[in-house]
């Protein structure tokens, strides 16, 4: 924010303890969880519960059990009400082929109630916005999968929605489309303002494009949060000495600090009980005790694959 | 600035604030994009071909019969058996009926699935309820588009070149039973026609689907009660010749069957709710438990 002050995240959905059964398939198993704003991931291998999860953000699911409450409403209660608000791109790249994608985007807003008029302008509006300006009046059937993606991100924001559901839009791109379309979905939670749910087993364009994510294992959520407190802040610190790293790490381990060491490699574990910038100090003086010098003192990191091999999702 | 060679690169994004519709504009707008596109309109010539032909069919008996009774009035009201009534109108376009009701449903639901649409109307405020909701409305004022409308017109030209009913009461009076009789033509072959539509992503199988129970029905209906002396009351069970005798009925005029003609008009009606409650019902089922491709 331009004042440096930083707003407390507001919640778009949450859930309590969500149950949802299909028979004897509990494919979600008591699922705990808040979607702040801005663009959050959710993660998960196949069967994880990724689908059931977004079939219950646009409440045509009823959970067995727990509760859960998207924009502020109850979507089993007010499904129409909670979709009207709701943007959706599904995994799926058929669209009717015989139809323009200008008169299919047009189409899907005014059934999310847009008056005849403002659908047509903002189907125009929206496929320029993803880049398909020029080609709106052409079948979709004539498009290629990137296109096609497009004409589903143009269809899930014309009518302007507070949420955008998106379930792997990038399935079937190549990297440059890939990129283009990461890009895309970015800025449509930063620069559009619209609050984006991306579904996906794809971890790197998560971690590219996220602010948080939310990562399911057999129905149930394993870790959540910031994509920053996912991956680094609080775990740790690596440093680089000149001499005796084993020295550094016996003077970190008096102090109470769980150390590996990898040649003039040192990577110092934090546990929540530890107080913020301690392991940082620690290290500090554990090299200054040694005598020794440093090469390098930085956080140590995790990529959203190890956090997600950690949680064993 | 720039010439004429410069391009709009990004038009940037706009928030909507403006009035929205609410579920009855999504009910609305599905109902009439669902006949626009089994009429073809918006789409290739090819496409528009079949609706518009049987259209065609439909309204080309009515046309003939009111030129006929402008050009030749005096010979007609000497041989009045010449023009048909309004509930023998129905069997001229009977073939227009079966080829339109094969088509309609299977070309709104069936391309739905196939498409994916249907993933996407069901994140709409739309449920399953109020999309097969507008599906039927659609479809069944599709098919009351040839059995309503050619009698209608035959009413309105015959009101206008004095053959029609005697004053403003007998007016009203068979204008209700045109309505009336187009709209029970109408709803029977609709809900069967939806029926067979839940069963299958393609439309040609659902459409077959429809001709055949339509023409077996018939033909059954028809031997067994005809050539095997079945009771008259298995007519119920011709699902073609039911809604065309309920119009009989409607407009007060004999059938053409002894046998048929003995049958209760409560029975008939029984008959004619119950095939189309089932026909319905096996639709929302359907619907209920289908799996939505996302």
């Amino acid at each position: 924010m331009g004042d440096g002050v930083s707003a407390p995240a507001r919640t778009v959905a949450e859930g309590a303890g969500l149950t949802r059964r299909f028979g004897s398939t509990t494919a979600l198993d008591g699922a705990t969880f808040a979607i702040p704003s801005g663009v959050t991931g959710l993660l998960g291998a196949n069967g994880a519960g990724k689908t059931t999860l977004l079939g219950l953000l646009l409440g045509l699911h009823r959970p067995d059990e727990g509760e859960l409450r998207v924009l502020g409403l109850d979507p089993t209660r007010a499904g129409p009400e909670v979709r009207a608000r709701i943007g959706y791109a599904p995994e799926h790249h058929r669209l009717p082929p015989d139809t323009r994608a200008h008169d299919l985007v047009r189409h899907i807003a005014e059934i999310h109630g847009l008056p005849h008029r403002d659908a047509t302008n903002r189907a125009s509006d929206a496929l320029w916005a993803v880049g398909l300006g020029e080609e709106r009046f052409r079948p979709v059937g004539s498009m290629s999968t990137g296109q096609r993606q497009r004409v589903k991100l143009a269809q899930a924001i014309a009518h302007d929605p507070a949420l955008v559901l998106l379930d792997e839009p990038t399935d079937g791109l190549d990297p440059v489309q890939r990129d283009d379309m990461l890009a895309l979905v970015r800025r449509i939670g930063s620069e559009f303002g619209i609050d984006v749910v991306v579904s996906s087993h794809l971890l790197e364009e998560v971690e590219r494009i996220c602010d948080s994510a939310v990562i399911l294992r057999e129905g149930r959520v394993v870790a959540s949060g910031a994509i920053s407190e996912l991956t680094g802040q609080g775990r740790g610190v690596l440093v680089e000495v000149d001499d005796r790293p084993e020295e550094v790490a016996g003077r970190l381990l008096l102090r109470g600090f769980e150390v590996s060491v990898d040649g003039f490699r040192l990577t110092v574990h934090a546990s929540p009980d530890h107080e913020p910038g301690a392991v940082h100090d620690a290290a500090r003086d554990a090299v200054v005790d040694a005598g020794v010098g440093l090469r390098r003192l930085s956080d140590r990191t995790a990529s959203l694959e190890d956090v997600f091999l950690e949680v064993g999702a | 600035m720039s010439d004429g060679g410069a391009r709009i690169l990004d038009r940037g994004y706009r928030r909507y604030d403006g009035h929205r519709t609410g579920v009855a504009g999504s009910f609305r707008t599905l109902v009439v994009h669902s006949m626009q596109r089994a009429l073809g309109l918006k789409r290739s010539a090819a496409q528009k071909l079949l609706p518009g032909l049987a259209v065609f069919i439909a309204y080309v008996p009515a046309i003939v019969f009111v030129g006929l009774t402008v050009l030749i009035q005096d010979t007609l009201l000497a041989n009045q058996n010449l023009v048909p009534t309004y509930a023998d109108y129905y069997s001229f376009i009977s073939a227009a009926i079966v080829v339109f009701s094969a088509f309609v449903a299977p070309e709104l639901l069936c391309t739905d699935r196939r498409t994916g649409m249907l993933g996407l109307y069901l994140a709409s405020p739309l449920t399953r309820n109020s999309y097969l909701a507008a599906k039927a409305t659609a479809v069944v004022a599709l098919l009351a588009l040839v059995t309503l409308g050619p009698p209608l017109l035959m009413l309105v030209a015959f009101t206008i070149i004095g053959q029609g009913p005697d004053g403003p009461g007998a007016l009203a009076r068979v204008l209700g039973e045109v309505v009336l009789g187009g709209v029970a033509v109408a709803v029977l072959p609709a809900s069967l026609s939806l029926a067979a539509s839940s069963t299958t992503t393609r439309k040609a199988a659902a459409s077959a689907a429809v001709i055949l129970v339509l023409l077996a029905s018939t033909a059954v209906t028809e031997t067994l009660v005809e050539e095997a002396g079945a009771p008259a009351e298995l007519f119920c069970a011709n699902l073609l010749g039911l809604p065309f005798e309920l119009v009989r009925r409607i407009y007060g005029e004999p059938s053409p069957d002894v046998a048929v003609a003995g049958i209760q008009t409560g029975t008939l009606i029984a008959a004619y709710a119950g095939w189309t409650l089932l026909f319905a019902g096996f639709t929302w089922l359907r619907y209920r438990r289908l799996a939505v491709d996302r």
